[in-house]
């Protein structure tokens, strides 16, 4: 222990006994882009409740294509606009047929000679690329600054990459536990049954990233008779608070399957989030076409799996501020030093959020600690095949 | 939220000043072991980087999106200090 500093740790009480902290979920929403999925869903020429941030929101197609997000309240009365219809460029409010344009503002009452003064609703940036819809959240109402855009997807547009399969569920949980995941390589293994063998994670500015490789697990997933899967290397971003961004390879003893995987959320409110997944998946020689559409859909069926085992635990477990960390865990602290950026004024983000952090996690004992379960589980299976 | 000390910061070895033998870049380290490394840049040391200001001049987007995965002189400058003890690595 030599040259080290040792600090008493805070929590030490009399009893010995480590007491879990947990503030209040915050009471403000992440500032940044959050991606309400594939965009062609709201362009079925009705309006579309979505449930963000807190509030109710209405997205609609204006006439000149373009999608707009407002506050879903009308101004007039407090009916909801997303139960209204579009007629031509404004959304016309079921209950006295008022008309809103994507601005927010009121631009027409057909039964009166003028619009009153402050008719204006709340509308929120939107952003369509690569098949999604994208809204900016800003509590302090600024625009999006250009650095923080949402990187191209190139495959999302490309005709050897398949379209998207898409995916969401409600997850009754603040949406911090999803972000975790960033960092939590331990449970990879016991909670999505993959076998992670080297594990990164690199914070700067806006984008936290994990690079994790890994093998396949033969007690999870039996060897099928088609071609084997070894394993995967991934490298996944989260580009600001909500929209990661992962470029996923599975290695097969025969071919390599690139994907792109999207992992995304929006806050319902401080205790519920709407978890998206998609995935594109690259057409090949091997996998040609329709092979390729056919694994994007398992892939996502696969995907869907991996959030609900992910459910099983966020359902029952504790919101916990201090955690407990062995060296073999990854940077938890860290990263929620890097999230809290998205949940304070422009003005008090401090260094310490943004400044580059890397941590490469020592993966020698896991390994090996992995390995011999493996095997167990396999001759455990064997001596119950055997018995049958 | 308050930002919070990670535990194993508090109970083990802390973050180390180190320069880099290449560009001078003064960063901090830790190391958990020898195959574990924390790095903290600070936006100077960043600055200074000379790899990095490569990737940054010939960052075209990529498949990768721009990502600097780390500095090889980095590396081998933290390799270095390990060996020679000047950064202490805890042995098992």
């Amino acid at each position: 222990m030599k040259g080290w500093v040792n600090v008493t740790a805070v929590e030490a009480s009399t009893t010995g006994i480590r007491s879990i902290e947990a503030e209040a979920v915050p009471t403000r929403f992440a500032r940044g882009w959050h991606c309400l999925g594939l965009s062609g869903q709201f362009k079925d020429g009705r309006p579309h409740t979505v449930n963000a941030f807190g509030q109710k929101l209405v997205v609609f197609q204006s006439g000149d294509g373009g999608l707009n997000v407002l506050d879903a309240y009308c101004r007039h009365m407090g009916a909801d606009l997303s139960k209204g219809t579009i007629k031509g460029d404004e959304l016309a409010c079921p209950f006295h047929d008022w008309r809103w344009g994507g601005d927010g503002r009121c631009k027409k009452i057909p039964y009166a000679r003028r619009v009153p003064l402050r008719a204006r609703t709340a509308a929120w940036i939107t952003m369509e690329q690569d098949g999604l819809l994208f809204v900016w959240n800003d509590p302090e109402g600024n625009p999006p600054p250009p650095e923080v855009a949402i990187p191209r997807i190139e495959g999302a547009t490309r005709d050897d990459w398949t379209d998207w399969v898409w995916q969401e569920i409600v997850v009754e949980t603040n949406c911090r536990e999803v972000m975790d995941n960033v960092v939590d390589m331990a449970h990879f293994f016991y909670v999505h049954y993959s076998f992670p063998t080297y594990f990164k994670n690199i914070f700067e500015g806006h984008v936290a990233t994990q690079i994790m490789n890994g093998l396949s697990r033969p007690d999870a997933r039996p060897p099928g008779k088609g071609p084997r899967m070894l394993g995967n290397s991934s490298v996944a971003s989260y580009h600001g608070p909500s929209f990661m961004i992962d470029d996923l390879t599975y290695h097969y003893d025969d071919m390599d399957l690139k994907s792109v995987l999207i992992n995304a959320h929006y806050p319902i409110d401080g205790n519920s989030f709407m978890l998206h997944s998609g995935i594109i998946v690259q057409h090949s020689d091997k996998l040609p076409r329709e092979g390729a559409e056919a694994m994007a859909q398992k892939l996502g069926d696969f995907i869907l799996k991996g959030f609900d085992q992910d459910v099983q635990i966020w359902k029952h477990k504790t919101r916990i501020d201090n955690p407990l960390l062995c060296e073999e865990d990854g940077p938890v602290y860290q990263l929620r030093r890097w999230y809290e950026q998205f949940y304070v004024d422009v003005a008090d983000v401090r260094p310490e959020m943004v400044e580059r952090f890397e941590f490469e996690l020592d993966t020698t004992r896991p390994v090996e600690a992995w390995k011999q379960e493996v095997e167990a589980n396999l001759a455990r299976r064997a001596a119950a095949g055997r018995q049958a | 939220m308050t930002i919070r000390a990670d535990n194993r910061l508090l109970d083990g070895a802390p973050m180390q000043p180190l320069d880099c033998h290449q560009c001078g870049a003064e960063v901090e380290v830790r190391k958990a072991s020898w195959h574990q490394t924390s790095v903290q840049w600070s936006a100077q040391a960043l600055r200074a980087c000379l790899e990095r200001r490569a990737a940054r001049s010939g960052d075209g987007g990529g498949p990768d999106h721009g990502l600097f995965p780390g500095c090889t002189a980095l590396r081998e400058s933290i390799v270095r200090a390990a060996l020679d003890g000047a950064l202490a690595v805890p042995e098992d």
